[in-house]
């Protein structure tokens, strides 16, 4: 029988240990802090795990069927006109209960592909999902009830039901005309069109070879165009669509003919508001068409109560489809609205919707005041809404959904922060929110505190108590190493203290430039709000994580290790650098030059990517709402937004990089116990062991043994052993540092299609699996396949000993101010913080993090032996959470790869 | 036969199974209905549609353009949308 690295390293009195800090109790522990929702929200959300990820044709069909009629058309109005008709045709469903009502698509948890972004999966997998739309199955209860092991995954086909990307169910009725749509893009795409010119690219044939050996995860333009960043709500709250609409209109008449001294653009801001009055228009309808069912469900209802909340519902949606909100219950639907919108306008992951808690503090203040609402009643809408943001699904191809989202779509909800002038801007409706956190546990939308140590103690002790309900949030975010960052990177574009103050987060945990707006609550609301205006916080810059998607860093050293040839596939990567790597300064220089390398190829290719999509998919609604579009008459594609030096480079295995280059440093250059080319030996056999994939686990503890592997024994030894980031050691701290000041100035060398300089962005998301299993062993003893350390700023499992007090010393030994964000998890046994005594060390954990100036840092609390027994028996754990990198997300529907690099993560006893 | 998924009554969950309106409860899409059955609009329950020549494909001729489209295709939203004479 093979044995595991975990009795190699006991035999060789090398304990392997995931329990720092003391041991777990002998009783598997769980969660100290446990609530439910209100009945309606429980009800909701028990529908919500009994439901499939769905996707339906009718979007993609309405789109196409009215962009292909429009043949000649202005490229901006032949899309609004397109988007105008597929919102236009949506068909509304309300479920009954729901107080907050529409969703993208008419499945509760529905979405749809967009194939004028990328169409080549349909088209590669055409005669597979044919033939699967022709194969009748058996469709029976029993078929449909066995996918609850993968949550709402649709791993198979069945029935009537076609899987999609393993991931989505689409009635096979709809599949041969999806094909159809599908083809009718061949050739128009992003995708393709952006191929087409991304190959004019000198050198492209290195960017083909980056993307087959899993150097960079993905391409951007016409993946997820959007997202990481925050939504704006203001211009609908404060005007309505009706006013929007006129607003459009006078200034449609302002530009029309004139160029205004801006010859280049000046004319398209015509063209420009035609399209946002369609695009307004097409938004409407689509809010009409769902007040109609809520009439037409009222009127056949038996139930009164629940016929006067169809009612209630008819009456809020027609009000919304044209004014402002009068009411908070009126203001919180609108908002839902906006968001759905925006998420069905083009396919994106991350879009948060920032410090909504203050953006609907007015209404929530004076309802509250004027007897107008409860708080009860406040919370119920808001557990609502967690159910409403968790049916979000995005949909994109597998390698996109699974590899780097693991299904989450990251809607990140901001606390806290400062007002413009300095004052914690925290209140009473961010408590309620996180209750609602608390007692309605869901993965959307996740949580997030802008931490400052002026926020009120009692603030954030309600925020920890979140915590250990062991949902992963809310995440602890620097509000002063983000403001510096937004100043630095935005100031050429205008950006002031005041402004940055107007932080959000976007997406996981990516830092986004945000602006106060004046919100004077409506006088032609006819209910007389008290009046008054309010300042509120929303997006003002364009998607904050676009450009460069995730680059592998210990991939780049296995390159520079082996001469630029991919040890997985034998490809050549990049061209031979042919040196000799004769000293550890020679090493780190080639680690460096192929990462710039890279770099440069990825950031020329995806340009080209953005600038296509740009041209023809632009986002009308989305760039509607932010400020200053409306204002200058310029949509997305021609910078109207206030900022828009947004594009960044993104990373991957950061601390086993710096691992192995600490490895390589100290044994081959330092104490010479190994050379170059018995470690490169030792790496290309795996030091003596098996894949991770044959083996079917992707943690290190689990990796079996060859039979004749132990020639690497010794070798593998001293790799374990050498210095490892995460305990206060200056010796692999100095690398780290080298490294990203290195990093943090490189990106900017980089120049956006926006004319901008790249900044860094260092989260894993979940590249860190499929990544990994696309690496050989690295010189830091990990194992090939194996996943990478999550994060940035994470300690490899088991290898950070000297507690979280020298983990936070060792992450920030660089200024994370000169990067959009970094990351760091740590997983904590629920006794470490029991009770009022725990959540407080908690807390000052957080602090001491955010003084020693770490960005970011957020909790696991719980055992892994629960985890451990959720991987055995799925079904019996539908509704276990966990964090994983910057995001919460459902155990049963996050990838085996994942599930094995959580249980791993060093678990602390104390803190 | 008549399914639960093309009636008026039906609130698709997902792409299997659904809320029923008036008994509130889920049931599954390919269900055979019940004596509460109210027919759904659909591309093929409107006098514009002709069938193609592949399956679940046909044609809308409300309009010039002689779009695709498919008998499945819900026809609440739809303008041009007119029950067939059965």
């Amino acid at each position: 029988m093979s044995r595991k690295l975990s009795q190699v390293l006991e035999e060789s009195g090398l304990p392997l240990h995931f329990e720092a800090f003391g041991e777990a109790p002998a009783e598997v522990a769980d969660r100290e802090v446990k609530r439910e929702p209100g009945p309606r929200a429980k009800r909701l959300r028990d529908l919500y795990y009994q439901t499939l990820s769905s996707a339906t044709n009718e979007f993609p069909y309405w789109y196409t069927r009215g962009y292909m009629a429009l043949e000649g058309e202005v490229p901006v109005v032949r899309r609004a006109l397109a988007l105008k008709c597929a919102f236009a045709h949506l068909t509304p469903t309300i479920f009954p209960g729901e107080l907050l009502v529409m969703g993208k698509a008419h499945y509760y948890r529905g979405s749809f592909p967009m194939p004028w972004l990328s169409e080549g999966y349909y088209m590669a997998k055409e005669d597979e999902l044919y033939q699967a739309a022709l194969d009748k199955g058996s469709a029976s209860a029993d078929e449909v009830s066995q996918f609850g092991a993968g949550g709402g995954n649709v791993t198979r086909s069945f029935g009537n039901v076609v899987s999609i990307a393993g991931k989505f169910g689409i009635r096979r009725e709809e599949v041969p005309a999806l094909l159809q749509v599908a083809r009718a893009w061949a050739g128009k795409s992003v995708d393709d069109l952006g191929h087409k010119y991304e190959q004019m690219v000198p050198g492209y044939e290195v960017k083909e070879a980056i993307m087959k050996a899993v150097v960079c995860m993905f391409d951007s333009g016409y993946t997820l165009p959007q997202g990481r960043e925050v939504i704006n709500y203001y211009y609908p709250l404060q005007y309505g669509f009706d006013g929007l609409i006129e607003m459009a209109r006078e200034r449609k008449a302002e530009v029309a003919g004139r160029a205004d001294g801006d010859g280049m653009t000046g004319m398209n801001r015509l063209y420009n508001y035609e399209a946002v009055i369609h695009v307004l228009e097409g938004v409407q309808a689509w809010i009409l068409n769902y007040a109609v069912e809520a009439r037409r469900l009222e009127a056949k209802e038996a139930d009164p109560a629940q016929k006067r909340e169809y009612a209630g519902i008819a009456e809020c949606l027609e009000w919304i489809a044209h004014h402002p909100p009068r009411t908070f219950r009126e203001a919180v639907q609108l908002c839902w609205t906006i968001h759905v919108a925006v998420l069905n306008e083009d396919a994106i992951s991350g879009l948060s919707p920032g410090r909504l808690g203050q953006v609907l503090w007015p209404w929530f203040e004076q309802d509250l005041a004027a007897g107008r609402l409860t708080e009860e009643e406040a919370l119920e809408l808001l557990e609502c809404q967690r159910v409403k943001f968790t049916c979000i699904d995005c949909f994109a191809s597998t390698g996109v959904v699974g590899g780097v989202l693991s299904g989450n779509t990251f809607n990140n909800l901001s606390l806290g922060g400062l007002t413009a002038d300095g004052r914690p801007a925290c209140n009473r409706l961010e408590e309620l929110i996180l209750e609602a956190g608390i007692r309605c546990v869901t993965t959307q939308p996740t949580l997030s505190v802008l931490y400052d140590d002026r926020l009120p103690e009692p603030f954030l002790l309600h925020a920890v108590e979140c915590v250990k309900t062991g949902t992963g949030y809310p995440a602890f975010m620097n509000n002063r190493v983000a403001i510096e960052f937004l100043l630095g990177q935005y100031g050429q574009e205008g950006m002031t203290l005041d402004e940055a103050r107007a932080v959000a987060i976007g997406g996981c945990l990516e830092t986004s430039p945000c602006s106060w707006l004046p919100l004077t609550l409506a006088s032609n609301s006819g209910r007389a709000p008290d009046g008054g205006t309010y300042l509120i916080p929303g997006g003002s810059g364009q998607p904050t994580s676009v450009g460069v998607h995730f680059i592998s860093l210990p991939k780049i050293l296995e390159l520079v290790l082996f001469d630029g040839v991919d040890q997985r596939t034998d490809l050549r990567v990049f061209p031979a650098h042919g040196r000799p790597l004769s000293t550890y300064p020679e090493l780190f220089d080639q680690v460096k030059a192929y990462f710039a390398r890279a770099v440069e190829v990825l950031s020329l290719t995806n340009n080209i990517q953005h600038d296509i999509w740009r041209k023809n998919n632009m986002a009308i609604f989305n760039s509607l709402l932010k400020p200053d579009c409306l204002e200058n008459g310029h949509l997305i594609n021609e910078l109207g937004y206030r900022y828009n030096a947004t594009h960044n480079v993104e990373t991957c295995g950061t601390v086993n990089l710096v691992n192995s280059l600490a490895a390589l440093k100290k044994l081959v250059y330092g104490d010479r116990v190994v050379s170059l080319d018995e470690m490169r030996e030792a790496l290309r056999e795996n030091f003596g062991f098996k894949r991770a994939d044959e083996v079917g686990s992707y943690s290190l503890a689990d990796q079996e043994k060859r039979a004749e592997g132990d020639v690497y024994d010794r070798i593998h030894y001293l790799c374990l052993t050498a210095p490892k980031y995460g305990n206060d050691d200056p010796y692999p701290d100095s690398i780290l540092r080298e490294w990203e000041e290195w990093l943090c100035a490189m990106c900017r060398d980089y120049e956006s299609l926006n004319a901008a300089p790249y900044y860094p962005c260092q989260i894993s998301v979940s590249t860190h699996a499929p990544m990994g299993a696309a690496t050989s062993a690295t010189p830091d003893g990990r194992l090939a396949g194996t996943t990478f350390a999550d994060a940035s700023m994470s300690a490899y499992p088991g290898t950070d000993r000297e507690g979280p007090y020298a983990l936070f010393t060792s992450a920030t030994c660089w200024d994370h101010t000169r990067s959009q964000n970094s990351q760091l998890n740590l997983k904590i046994h629920p006794s470490a913080v029991r009770g009022v005594e725990g959540a407080r060390k908690l807390l000052e954990l957080s602090r001491s993090y955010m003084r020693k100036g770490g960005f970011h840092i957020q909790y696991n609390v719980v055992d892994s032996r629960m985890l451990r027994e959720a991987q055995r028996i799925p079904e019996e754990h539908r509704d276990l959470v966990v964090r994983v990198a910057g995001f919460t997300q459902y155990w049963v529907e996050i990838g085996k790869p994942i599930q094995d690099e959580v249980i791993a993560r060093t678990e602390y006893e104390g803190v | 036969m008549s399914y639960h998924l093309d009636c008026r009554n039906y609130a698709p969950l997902d792409v299997a199974k659904g809320m029923c309106h008036v008994r509130k409860e889920i049931i599954l899409a390919d269900g055979t209905s019940c004596e509460l059955f109210e027919r759904l609009p659909k591309c093929k329950h409107c006098q514009h549609y002709t069938p193609g020549s592949e399956a679940y494909l046909g044609v809308c001729q409300a309009e010039a353009t002689r779009a695709m489209t498919y008998p499945d295709l819900a026809g609440v939203t739809c303008e041009a949308f007119t029950w067939a004479v059965s």
